[in-house]
């Protein structure tokens, strides 16, 4: 599932070739790569039936927290990863997509995949709109107008902020009417239940993500990050795929927003700060841009480690120095980030366990071309 | 037929191409010039990432510079770079894929052979499925004209292919170039230094110098050229002649 | 609409925060001119040095005086060590990687502040506060009067520097071209840790008169930042007078907001929405090194 390891070694996908057929939009996978989808899922069944076993309350929320965020990260990677473009303000979005979520919750009966979705598909509009004229800047100047476009939201949002059931558009009241909370599946009520729905979703994004990486958007984000020029000498319309990038990204985040308002039962700003969007920026850098592990160990990074530091006695802060030493080492040394390593390490063991599998079987599986 | 009239690039006080009007046809034809001449600008003219200030480029009777840049993939304008941009953390069948599903209007089932049949084409012996960052300086620059060959182009720009190979890859390099009007059906332009390159690819060869054009003809004339000489060796050749 | 009178007080106000705005933006410019480094830190810092002056002055029981020097040398010190260790390693990357570096210091800074002083509500008024004077029946402490004739003689002395001295002509070189004023025998080392420790110095000095006008507040005074890189950004990183300018509109804006009722909640804003409009304003004309696009 590494982003990083397209195809992991020299083999030939064990589609038959000729007969007209061609390759399919979805890329059949190698026999290493099937055995690392096979991995994956048996770490999905563990975190699915396991965890909830063994975890107590409040660290189920704290998982369904990290989950929830670990889908953040990995739309701040695509486009930091993908195609090079520094967003400093994804909390804010967050922010946003969380507020769309909640209004449609108390404004509308729509059943909550619905809202979901419809939260994914309006933040993804705005990301869009945002990107259009964005995109005509150069990386640091773009970076810094999301700094400021998230400082803007912060402020709006303080000023209105979130709907808890109260009337008018923004759906917002201080007495005491205004205590709804955020409504979650019908099916998925109780903590661990919602535990459960919410990493399937995230699943479910993760593989989205997939999909794109590895179809046509992905190698045109390979060809945008190697060479612009060369990307449209090839016929790559880069406005384009990066604003899709960014279409991606914040339709990720949308989600993300509107499964943190259910998992929440109501929003506050205090839960949005400016700095979490720096934070996030240094999760993502630490775990790998490059990385889907990478998202997940963001996500941990997030919203696991505070929990544990709490957990000890020790203050929080401590993580907000160590967030800034880690984002001082990784650009110094690793680019790529601590979990660079990690994937390639899979893709080498996925390898190997793929070549037993087809010497097993005895035959000539690999089928060159031409 | 590439038809280029007037063809002048301004900036910052310099005049890369001063007025460049050629002229070029079917097959492999050459551009030279010492360093600075303009040759690349005026692929960068090209390509559309530099604006002219004046001058025409008329390609196969249309007008080049009604076409957004990203669209001459797709018209049939294909080109390599001076430093090779084969994408490393794609695989070779990926990185020709790429250009291929952007610059074709082709249908999907055909797209596997048209990839194969580029990468066979120029002779690649690695694995389509190896990694780009895996192979080496020569192979990386057959990646770059496989890329610049697949499906159907009309006009491939090669700027400096053979740039830092040794002898024999740069002469396996020619014979693949030369193969390219006939097989591929494209007009192309060759720039290199290398005049054994240009000699045994191009029939007919422009030369450049200081953005302007100072001759073009057939190869063999241009390279015996005073001027040609003069440009690329300065006045003591002129004395020594 | 409110009246004249309603926004008579709020231009002062606006006037000497844009006026701080402009010493903090054009700081940064000149940091950024010389070492291609965007301080996104330049708020923690002056926000550190604040809180430490507070500390010195209300738990050591030292004089106000010594504590603002020390503010502002605070800023000067984190700074130049900043630079010196993480300058040399990142001074062949991409603008964007070395300002996402000082978030990395940012970071740090806001860790150690929100560990050692918390959020509790702190206030340091400098004594200049309590004093003014009337102009036209609006009350002008001499804080104001400070910050505004700092912004200015700031603003004023860095274009003359950058323009009439050695250092600061060197400065213009590192900024056109490193590699050539390198071998120009121009000491390029030395030029940048003079860039770092100035931007710094002024940085201490921006926190010191923003915890005065604004408040003491690590994670306010961190990211009113934004507020001087709007500024910066409209001078297009590069104009010490269009960052002067810029830092002043943005300030008086932002005040003058205050009293129209409406919108009132929504001027903080203000920096945002001019720095989006000038940016593509700017950006809209053809060649421009904002877009990167060739001319």
């Amino acid at each position: 599932m590494s982003a990083t390891a397209e195809t992991t070694a020299p083999e030939a996908p064990t589609t038959a070739k000729g007969g007209g057929g061609g390759r399919s939009w979805v890329p059949k996978l190698t026999a290493g790569e099937r055995v690392r989808a096979l991995i994956i899922l048996g770490l999905l069944a563990i975190v699915l039936f396991l965890l909830p076993a063994i975890l107590s309350g409040y660290w189920i929320n704290v998982s369904t927290d990290t989950a929830i965020y670990s889908v953040v990260a990995l739309g701040l990677g695509v486009l930091m990863g993908r195609t090079g473009l520094v967003s400093l303000g994804q909390i804010a979005v967050l922010a946003l997509a969380g507020w769309v979520a909640a209004r449609l919750c108390f404004a509308t009966s729509l059943p909550f995949p619905v809202i979901l979705l419809l939260s994914g598909l309006i933040t993804m509009v705005i990301g869009t709109l945002i990107g259009l004229p964005a995109l005509r800047l150069q990386g640091l100047y773009l970076a810094l107008i999301t700094l400021m476009l998230a400082g803007a939201i912060g402020v709006a949002l303080r000023t209105t902020n979130f709907p808890n059931g109260g009337a008018g558009f923004l759906g917002h009241t201080e007495s005491d009417r205004g205590n709804g909370t955020i409504r979650r599946p019908a099916l998925a009520h109780a903590d661990t239940a919602f535990f459960r729905y919410t990493v399937i979703v995230v699943a479910i994004m993760f593989l989205i993500a997939l999909l794109h990486v590895r179809a046509k958007p992905g190698r045109a984000w390979a060809a945008i990050r190697q060479s612009e020029p060369a990307a449209l000498a090839g016929g790559v319309n880069i406005t384009l795929y990066k604003l899709w990038a960014f279409a991606l990204a914040s339709f990720l985040t949308g989600v993300a927003g509107g499964l943190l308002a259910a998992r929440s039962g109501q929003l506050f700003t205090l839960q949005f700060p400016t700095q979490d969007s720096i934070l996030l920026l240094a999760a993502v850098l630490m775990g790998g841009i490059y990385s889907f592990w990478g998202a997940i160990v963001a996500g941990a990074l997030m919203r696991l480690l505070p929990a544990l530091l709490d957990n000890w006695g020790l203050p929080a802060d401590l993580l907000t120095i160590l967030f800034g030493v880690g984002v001082l080492q990784v650009l110094l040394t690793a680019p790529q980030g601590i979990v660079y390593q990690f994937p390639r390490d899979m893709a080498r063991l996925g390898r190997l366990i793929g070549g037993l599998f087809t010497r097993a079987r005895g035959a000539p599986a690999r089928e060159r071309a031409g | 037929m590439i038809s280029i009239k007037g063809l002048t690039v301004r900036f910052g006080g310099v005049t890369p191409l001063d007025h460049m009007t050629v002229d070029f046809g079917e097959g492999t034809n050459g551009l030279i010039g010492p360093n600075g001449a303009g040759k690349t600008t005026f692929f960068n003219v090209l390509s559309g990432f530099v604006r002219p200030a004046e001058g025409s480029v008329t390609v196969f009777d249309e007008d080049l510079f009604s076409m957004p840049h990203y669209r001459r993939a797709r018209w049939g304008l294909r080109r390599t770079f001076q430093t090779e941009q084969a994408i490393e953390e794609l695989t070779i069948y990926e990185n020709v894929l790429m250009v291929h599903e952007h610059s074709s209007k082709e249908v999907r089932a055909s797209r596997d052979e048209d990839v194969l049949g580029a990468i066979k084409f120029v002779g690649l012996t690695a694995s389509p499925y190896a990694k780009v960052a895996s192979l080496g300086a020569a192979e990386r620059r057959l990646v770059e004209i496989a890329r610049a060959v697949v499906g159907t182009p009309r006009i491939v720009l090669l700027d400096e292919p053979a740039a830092g190979l040794p002898d024999e890859e740069t002469e396996r390099m020619g014979k693949i170039i030369q193969k390219i009007p006939g097989e591929i059906g494209a007009l192309v332009i060759l720039v290199d230094h290398d005049m054994s390159l240009v000699s045994a690819c191009c029939s007919k060869t422009a030369v450049l110098d200081f953005g302007k054009l100072i001759a073009d003809g057939a190869t063999a004339d241009v390279l015996r050229d005073d001027k040609v000489k003069h440009a690329y060796l300065g006045a003591e050749a002129e004395a020594a002649a | 609409m409110p009246s004249w009178e309603d926004f008579k007080p709020f231009i002062i106000t606006g006037l000497a925060l844009g006026s701080v705005y402009a010493m903090s933006g054009v700081g940064m410019v000149v940091l950024y001119r010389a070492t291609g480094v965007l301080n996104l830190a330049f708020g923690a810092v002056g926000a550190m040095g604040a809180l430490i002056a507070w500390q010195l002055i209300n738990h050591n029981g030292w004089a106000e005086g010594p504590a603002f020097v020390i503010c502002v040398l605070f800023g000067g010190a984190v700074t130049l060590l900043y630079g010196a260790l993480f300058g040399p390693p990142l001074s062949g990357r991409d603008p964007l990687i070395k300002a996402v570096a000082t978030l990395g210091l940012a970071l740090i800074l806001l860790g150690i502040m929100s560990w050692v002083w918390s959020d509790k509500a702190r206030s340091m008024i400098l004594p200049s506060s309590n004093h003014g004077f009337e102009v036209s029946d609006v009350f002008v402490n001499y804080t104001q009067v400070i910050a505004l004739g700092f912004g200015i003689v700031i603003t004023i002395v860095t274009g003359l520097f950058l323009r009439f001295t050695n250092l600061g002509t060197a400065m213009r070189a590192l900024a056109n071209d490193r590699e050539i004023t390198a071998t120009l025998g121009v000491p390029v080392r030395r030029v940048e840790a003079a860039a770092w420790l100035g931007s710094g110095l002024l940085a201490g000095a921006s926190g010191l008169l923003l915890s005065n006008l604004v408040g003491l507040d690590a994670t306010t005074l961190t990211f009113l930042v934004i507020s001087s890189l709007a500024a910066t950004l409209i001078g297009r990183l590069r104009s010490i007078p269009g960052t002067f300018l810029a830092a002043m509109g943005i300030g008086l804006v932002n005040a003058l907001i205050t009293p129209i009722l409406s919108i009132s909640q929504y001027r903080d804003m203000t920096p945002f929405v001019l720095a989006t409009i000038a940016l593509f304003l700017l950006s809209g004309r053809r060649g421009n090194a904002l877009t990167g696009r060739a001319g």
